[in-house]
C-alpha cells in the first residue's frame, strides 16, 4: 500500500505509535529531509480534503495527525541541530486567540501544521489584545497575523485587530487571517470581522498563509 | 395550556394549543435585567430575576438554569474568567496531566459554593415557576467533565493515548456527576440537558463513542432520578445519533440546525421528543422576518410530528440577538395554530 494511504489508515485508527513507526521506516530508507515534502505534507493535504469533503475525520483524528506531525518535526529538528541542514523558514507569522477567547486547541494545531510547512510561527497564546498582535507583527516583520475565535461574541473582537492594522497604516502590508469553529457555522463572518481570508480547518491554514503572504508582497511592491 | 402542560402533551404526543418553543435564553436574562455577568453567574437571585424577565418578555415554554459549564471546572480548581457578553469561561485548567487527577480533591456538590449556586438558582426558579413552566438544567455529559478540569487538549490526549488513565479519571468523575445531577433534580430541575461533546461526530470517532462515551453514559443514566435530553453541542450529531439511543432516562434529543430532522426522527424513533431549530450563533445575524421564515419552514417540515419542539441549536442565544428575532420564533409557532396530530 502507498505510504500516504497507510499513514492515513494509522491516523484513522488513532494509532500514533504505528504512524511513527511507519514514518521512521520510510525515513530510514529515504531520509528525514524528504519525509516532510514527500510523505507528511501530501498526507496532511489528503486528510484535510477528506475532512472537508466527507466529514470522515474527527477532531480527535486530526489531533492524532497533529501529534504525529509534532513527533516528525522534533526528529527533523534534532537532525538539523546536528547537521545545520535544512531550508530557511517561511515567515515569520503571528498567531493567537483573540481577546476573551480561551479555546487553545485549534490554534495550537494550526501552529503545528504551519511549522510542518516550514513557517516560523510566533504563538501569542490565548486572550491576546488587538494591539499586541500588531505590535508583535511589526516587531518581527510578520506579513500575516492569524487570529482564532471559537464563539460569535469573541469573533467580533477580531474587528479590533483589523482597526489596529488600518489605524497604523499597515493595510495590505499585514494580512489578517481569521478562523475558528464559529466561522464554519456562519458564512460571511470572516469578511464581517475584517479578515483578509479564512480556511475551513487547521489543515488548510498553510495554504491560506502562502496566499496572504504573496498578497502582502504584491501590495508592498505595488505601493 | 401553560408551558408545562404543553411540554407534557408534546411528550405524550397529544394535541397542543400551539407548538412548544424553547430558545435557550439563559444568558439573555442578564441583558433584559441589565445585570453584570459576574453577578448574574454568582448570585442566584440575580439569575432568577433574569429568567423571570425572560418569561415575561418572550413566554418561552422552557426556562434555563445557568449554562455555565466553566463554573463546574472552577469547582475543581480551574481559573474562571467573567466576560462582558457571554457566560464565564476557563482561563486556565486546574491540572495538566492525568497523573494529577490522583491527588485532585473532587468538589462536594452539597457544599461547594460554585455548585450550590446552581442548586440555589433551581430552588428559586422552581418556587416561582415550576408548576407552570419546565426548568432545564444544562450540564455536559460525564465524559466531557474532565475537559473542564484539565483542558480539551490534555483530555483528548488521555482518551486517545492512555485509556487506563482515562478510565481512572472517570472513576472519580462518575460518582461526583451522579450526585451533582441528582442534586439538581432534587432542587427543582424538570429535566437535565446534556450536550454531548465527547459523542459528537465533529470531535470523536464512532469507536470512541462506542467503547468509551456510551458505556459511561449508560452507567450514569441508570443512576439518575429524572429525565435527560441529549444535545448536539453545536455541531451536527446525526452521524452518531444511533449510538445515543436505547438509554432508559433519555426523553428527548436536540439536534443541530444542519441535521436532517426527518432522518433524526427515524433514528430516535417515534416516541422521543425531538428539538430542532435555528443556530444560536446565526439568530442574531438574521432579520426577524428571516427568523420567522426559517422557523416556519422547520415547523412545516415537522407539521405531522407530534413530539417536536421548536428550539435553537448551539449554546445560549447570543447577547446581541435583537429581541424581535426571539419574538419571531413564537410568532412562527402561533401561525401554525393548534397541533392535532
Amino acid at each position: 500500500m502507498d505510504i500516504k494511504q497507510s499513514l492515513i489508515g494509522r491516523i484513522h485508527l488513532g494509532d500514533r505509535v504505528g504512524a511513527n513507526a511507519l514514518l521512521d521506516a520510510w525515513a530510514s530508507e529515504h531520509g528525514y529531509e524528504r519525509l516532510l515534502a514527500e510523505v507528511l505534507d501530501p498526507t496532511l493535504i489528503l486528510i484535510g480534503e477528506e475532512w472537508r469533503s466527507s466529514g470522515t475525520f474527527t477532531l480527535a483524528q486530526v489531533y492524532v495527525a497533529a501529534k504525529v506531525t509534532e513527533d516528525v518535526l522534533g526528529k527533523i529538528a534534532d537532525r538539523r541541530k546536528s547537521t545545520s541542514e535544512g531550508q530557511p523558514p517561511k515567515g515569520p507569522v503571528v498567531i493567537g486567540n483573540i481577546e476573551e477567547d480561551f479555546h487553545a486547541l485549534g490554534r495550537r494545531m494550526v501552529g503545528t501544521f504551519l511549522r510542518a510547512e516550514g513557517w516560523l510561527v510566533h504563538d501569542l497564546g490565548n486572550d491576546v489584545p488587538a494591539a499586541l498582535f500588531v505590535d508583535k507583527a511589526q516587531e518581527i516583520g510578520a506579513r500575516v497575523i492569524g487570529v482564532s475565535a471559537m464563539m460569535m461574541t469573541t469573533a467580533r473582537n477580531i474587528k479590533r485587530v483589523r482597526e489596529e492594522i488600518d489605524r497604523r497604516g499597515l493595510t495590505g502590508r499585514i494580512q489578517l487571517a481569521v478562523g475558528g469553529a464559529v466561522f464554519r457555522v456562519c458564512p460571511g463572518l470572516a469578511e464581517e470581522v475584517g479578515g483578509d481570508g479564512t480556511a475551513p480547518d487547521a489543515l488548510g491554514v498553510a495554504g491560506l498563509f502562502d496566499r496572504l503572504w504573496e498578497q502582502s508582497v504584491r501590495k508592498e511592491a505595488g505601493a | 395550556m401553560n408551558s408545562m402542560e404543553r411540554l407534557q402533551a408534546t411528550l405524550a404526543g397529544k394535541p397542543l394549543d400551539r407548538r412548544a418553543i424553547a430558545p435557550v435564553l439563559g444568558l439573555y436574562g442578564a441583558r433584559l435585567t441589565n445585570c453584570p455577568l459576574e453577578r448574574y453567574y454568582t448570585d442566584p437571585v440575580a439569575y432568577a430575576l433574569g429568567q423571570a424577565a425572560v418569561r415575561e418578555t418572550f413566554q418561552p415554554d422552557v426556562l434555563c438554569a445557568p449554562l455555565a459549564f466553566a463554573s463546574i471546572g472552577a469547582a475543581f480548581g480551574s481559573e474562571l474568567v467573567f466576560l462582558d457578553t457571554e457566560a464565564p469561561n476557563l482561563r486556565r485548567p486546574a491540572i495538566q496531566t492525568v497523573e494529577e487527577w490522583d491527588a485532585l480533591v473532587v468538589p462536594d456538590p452539597d457544599t461547594h459554593p460554585r455548585l450550590l449556586y446552581f442548586r440555589d438558582v433551581l430552588r428559586l426558579m422552581a418556587a416561582e415557576h415550576k408548576n407552570e413552566i419546565p426548568i432545564a438544567m444544562v450540564v455536559p455529559i460525564p465524559a466531557d467533565i474532565p475537559e473542564l478540569v484539565m483542558g480539551l487538549e490534555s483530555w483528548l490526549e488521555t482518551v486517545l493515548f492512555d485509556p487506563a488513565g482515562a478510565r481512572r479519571v472517570m472513576d472519580k468523575v462518575i460518582p461526583f456527576y451522579v450526585r451533582l445531577i441528582n442534586g439538581f433534580f432534587a432542587a427543582g430541575a424538570t429535566f437535565v440537558v446534556m450536550p454531548c461533546g465527547f459523542a459528537s461526530p465533529a470531535i470523536v470517532t464512532r469507536e470512541i463513542v462506542t467503547n468509551f462515551t456510551r458505556p459511561i453514559l449508560a452507567q450514569v443514566l441508570a443512576q439518575l432520578c429524572g429525565p435527560v435530553v441529549l444535545h448536539n453541542v453545536g455541531a451536527p450529531i446525526l452521524a452518531h445519533l444511533d449510538l445515543l439511543t436505547g438509554f432508559p432516562s433519555v426523553a428527548a434529543y436536540i439536534v443541530d440546525q444542519r441535521d436532517d430532522l426527518a432522518q433524526a426522527r427515524a433514528v430516535i424513533g417515534l416516541d422521543s421528543v425531538l428539538f430542532g431549530g435555528l443556530d444560536c450563533a446565526n439568530l442574531g445575524r438574521m432579520t426577524a422576518t428571516e427568523v420567522e421564515d426559517g422557523c416556519r419552514a422547520i415547523l412545516e417540515e415537522r407539521r405531522h410530528d407530534a413530539h417536536f419542539v421548536l428550539g435553537t441549536s448551539g449554546p445560549d442565544v447570543a447577547w446581541n440577538t435583537p429581541p424581535e428575532n426571539i419574538h419571531a420564533m413564537r410568532k412562527a409557532a402561533e401561525s401554525f395554530g393548534r397541533i392535532d396530530v
